[in-house]
């Protein structure tokens, strides 16, 4: 597989997983203002916080306007000028899918581009402006239709592979940024039961793992409960271990562990080492903060290294046969 | 909905000057449909365009905007027996000028021969010297064409141009193709329409057959300079329906003269290239040593035969419109037969007495640059001002090579659908057969590209220019 395509696959993979957690994470966060029970300043500013947006929008608009939601969700849906806008996530999905359209499937593509086009000529506009839960609704299940179309009607070969790695290491720091804003903002404030369960559960909304946490914890809702299925949980899709060993998966499916024709990855050694050592953390022992970070650090770092590795296209020559096998890491 | 149609004084039109048979064919297909009905089919057939990204890209933001290329589903009719002879001009046509390539970058025999001056072809911009003695794999050099044809009020078809470079369009073939199958079951059903989704694989295999290797190991790829490049839709849909790889020039390199794509698993060797990229941008060591675009050595791997290039580099020497009016000297040259196909008279403004003519009958002569496409750098005599007349006056005068003149030839026209006014009327066409070329010969697809120009009065077909497109049904039987 080519190493540009590759490159557009991954990235394609992230910034739908990017669209389809901000749309959710605006959807909660409108719901929560209306529970009225912390400063809406203080709401939206996680928002923003959890999109890696807070320090431009104080810059741009100042702190009072934090309190203000349309000017916050209208910066984060619909401002070109916003890397992570959903507008812009969506856009930039777009072109890469569309500069690998003869690898994406057609459903896939169709689906994608009918969602680019809904935000761009008006319908999106429109309906946002009338209905913005349903607005952000849609925008999720167009992204969930994408992926869903791209798992089943594409050949399950590197390209799926990389596009569902860049849906898992995006999702990764996804979670686990909105845990930590979460976490921090909780930690700001006296104790005060029906606010905190409020809030971890609107949490657990923002990942969709409200009713899978209701199924695995019976009701009982605590912030180390919380905590621990969103990073631990090996069964629920959206937890940091899960994607993690997903992604790792994806990684053995691309490079599988003693293939002669490909030297091992630093990346998948480095990933697994973080799936290793998240796994065997209790949250409880933990600075969690501290552990978050170091999550998205880390992530960030195996990004890094994946696109030396795989996507910068050096032109590796090939070592005699002599050379071979690769000594494995 | 035909019940008012009229053709345009002057213009030969596609319906109305067809025989009666063919005539009363394209009639009974529309008949019975309501224009309410057919506004319907139509609004469907641009959005499918739209939603599928079926577009061309116009580059006037950062984002750029991506354009459908407007289709009129009232499809353009040719007969079998009007088929036969066009198939049989345009092989003809294809034959000649691929010997001319050859002849120009070998002996120059006919230049010797003066059946065409030394001049024109040595002074083409687009002649490259640096070729002279290379052969390419299989000797094809012109495996794809788009030979655009206009039919003049005589009803006769005239070739207007050859494109032996990049010719694009065949997409739009394909896809306008599948919108008549889906929305005009009915109609191309009882037309019995040859079909032309064979294309790609017969693209394919064109391909292969000039590769370096054997067919079953040869890796083809198709070459794009991207995904802002206007006709990168088709660069797309070509290389999915082929099952090949669609590259860009950075993903290549090349060692040892041999091309290699750089993969995940580091490089994977490749035969043939189908490149839709410009000479220029083809190699920087032979063509543009400031440009970064390109990939450096890919013409010595093509020179060692190490890899086919389709088309080959240089062909521009016989689609450059100084060199256009010979194609029938060079018919008869290298075949030894009339040539088929008409073509439009043209004055040559190098040549002091057709200059004369041409600077003192500006405003009734269509001025074209010999190495411009896309219907830029023209003047259209009849409906340009006296300040544009003024300016080709002084272009001429300084750089007469660079300069034809044609009279202007009235296009055939179509029933076509004007979406404002819900209404079908006549609008000027013309037509862009694919012909392939390969170590079997060449083969003509049975379509092509009728383009037609949709705003009322106008003759200008570019997409970029107010241009749409048509599907074009070549019969199977004579109605």
């Amino acid at each position: 597989m080519i190493s540009r395509v590759a490159d557009h696959c991954f990235w394609m993979g992230r910034y739908l997983e990017r669209a389809e957690s901000t749309s959710r994470v605006l959807r909660v966060t409108s719901s929560l203002v209306l529970d009225a029970i912390l400063p809406p300043a203080q709401v939206w500013t996680s928002a923003l916080a959890v999109c890696g947006e807070d320090e431009p929008f104080l810059a741009l608009h100042g702190s009072a306007a934090t309190a203000d939601g349309l000017r916050v969700t209208e910066f984060l849906t619909w401002d070109t000028t916003v890397p992570s806008s959903l507008v812009n996530s969506v856009y930039a999905a777009r072109e890469n899918a569309r500069s690998i359209r003869e690898v994406v499937s057609l459903e896939a593509w169709e689906a994608i581009n009918e969602l680019h086009l809904w935000l761009s000529d008006g319908g999106g506009r429109r309906e946002w402006e009338a209905r913005p839960d349903a607005f952000y609704r849609q925008v999720r299940t167009g992204t969930q239709l994408i992926l869903g179309a791209v798992e089943h009607t594409m050949l399950h070969d590197n390209a799926f592979d990389f596009i569902v790695l860049g849906v898992l290491l995006e999702r990764v720091g996804q979670t686990a940024r909105i845990l930590d804003v979460h976490h921090h903002a909780l930690m700001q404030l006296p104790p005060d039961l029906v606010r905190e369960e409020t809030l971890w559960l609107s949490l657990l909304r923002a990942c969709a793992g409200f009713e899978p946490f209701m199924k695995r914890k019976a009701g009982r809702v605590s912030p180390g409960e919380v905590a621990t299925f969103l990073m631990l949980e090996p069964r629920f899709p959206r937890s940091l271990v899960f994607c993690l060993r997903e992604a790792d998966q994806r990684l053995a499916s691309i490079r599988t562990p003693g293939d002669q024709s490909f030297p091992p990855l630093r990346c998948q050694a480095r990933l697994a080492a973080l799936e290793r050592f998240l796994a065997s953390r209790k949250v409880e022992d933990e600075d969690l903060h501290a552990l978050l970070t170091h999550v998205v650090e880390e992530t960030a770092a195996i990004c890094g290294e994946l696109h030396q590795e795989l996507f910068e296209a050096p032109q590796r020559a090939r070592p005699a046969p002599a050379e071979r096998p690769w000594a494995e890491a | 909905m035909l019940s008012d149609y009229r053709a345009l004084p002057g213009a030969f039109d596609e319906l109305l000057g067809a025989t009666d048979k063919l005539r009363a064919t394209v009639e009974a297909m529309l008949a019975g449909g309501s224009a309410e009905d057919f506004a319907r089919t139509q609004a469907l057939a641009e959005a499918a365009l739209l939603n599928q990204g079926v577009t061309f890209s116009v580059y006037s933001d950062s984002r750029g905007v991506e354009k459908i290329f407007p289709v009129c589903l009232l499809p353009r009719v040719i007969s079998a027996h009007e088929w036969a002879r066009l198939e049989r001009g345009l092989q003809q046509r294809v034959l000649a000028l691929e010997a001319f390539v050859e002849d120009v970058y070998a002996e120059q025999r006919i230049l010797a021969a003066g059946a065409v001056p030394p001049e024109v072809v040595l002074g083409s911009a687009q002649y490259l010297p640096a070729l002279r003695g290379l052969r390419p794999p299989a000797g094809v050099r012109i495996h794809i064409s788009g030979i655009d044809l206009i039919r003049d009020g005589g009803g006769v078809f005239r070739v207007l141009e050859d494109n032996l470079r990049t010719p694009s369009g065949v997409s739009y073939v394909l896809e306008n193709r599948l919108l008549s199958k889906r929305l005009l079951a009915r109609a191309f059903e009882a037309a019995r329409v040859r079909p032309v989704n064979q294309y790609p694989a017969r693209l394919a295999g064109a391909l292969r057959s000039v590769s370096p290797v054997a067919p079953e190991e040869t890796t083809i790829v198709v070459l794009t300079p991207g995904p802002y490049n206007s006709a990168f839709f088709e660069h797309s849909f070509l290389a999915r329906q082929m099952g090949v790889e669609l590259v860009e020039a950075a993903d290549l390199f090349v060692d040892d003269d041999r091309l290699f794509l750089h993969t995940i698993r580091g490089p994977k060797r490749v035969h043939v290239v189908y490149r839709r990229t410009d000479d220029a941008f083809l190699d920087p060591e032979v063509f543009r040593p400031d440009s970064l675009l390109g990939v450096r050595g890919v013409m010595r791997a093509w020179a060692k035969g190490n890899v086919a290039l389709a088309n080959a580099p240089g062909n521009g020497v016989a689609d450059d419109k100084g060199v256009y009016p010979f194609v029938p000297e060079m018919i008869r040259f290298y075949l030894g037969e009339e040539p088929l196909l008409e073509q439009v008279p043209t004055y040559q403004c190098a040549r002091p007495e057709d200059r004369t003519y041409v600077l003192e009958h500006l405003a009734e002569l269509v001025v074209k640059v010999v190495d411009e496409a896309g219907g830029y750098g023209m003047l259209m005599g009849p409906t340009s001002t006296a300040e544009e007349r003024e300016e080709f006056r002084r272009r001429i005068l300084a750089d007469p090579r660079r300069y034809i003149a044609q009279p202007r030839i009235e296009l055939s026209t179509c029933p076509t659908w004007v979406s404002q006014g819900r209404c079908v009327a006549p609008r000027r066409v013309d037509f862009r057969p694919y012909v392939l070329n390969s170590a079997a010969g060449p083969w003509v697809l049975p379509g092509g590209l009728t383009r037609v120009a949709l705003r009322e009065g106008s003759y200008v077909v570019n997409s970029s220019q107010g241009g749409g497109s048509k599907d074009t049904w070549v019969l199977k039987g004579d109605g």
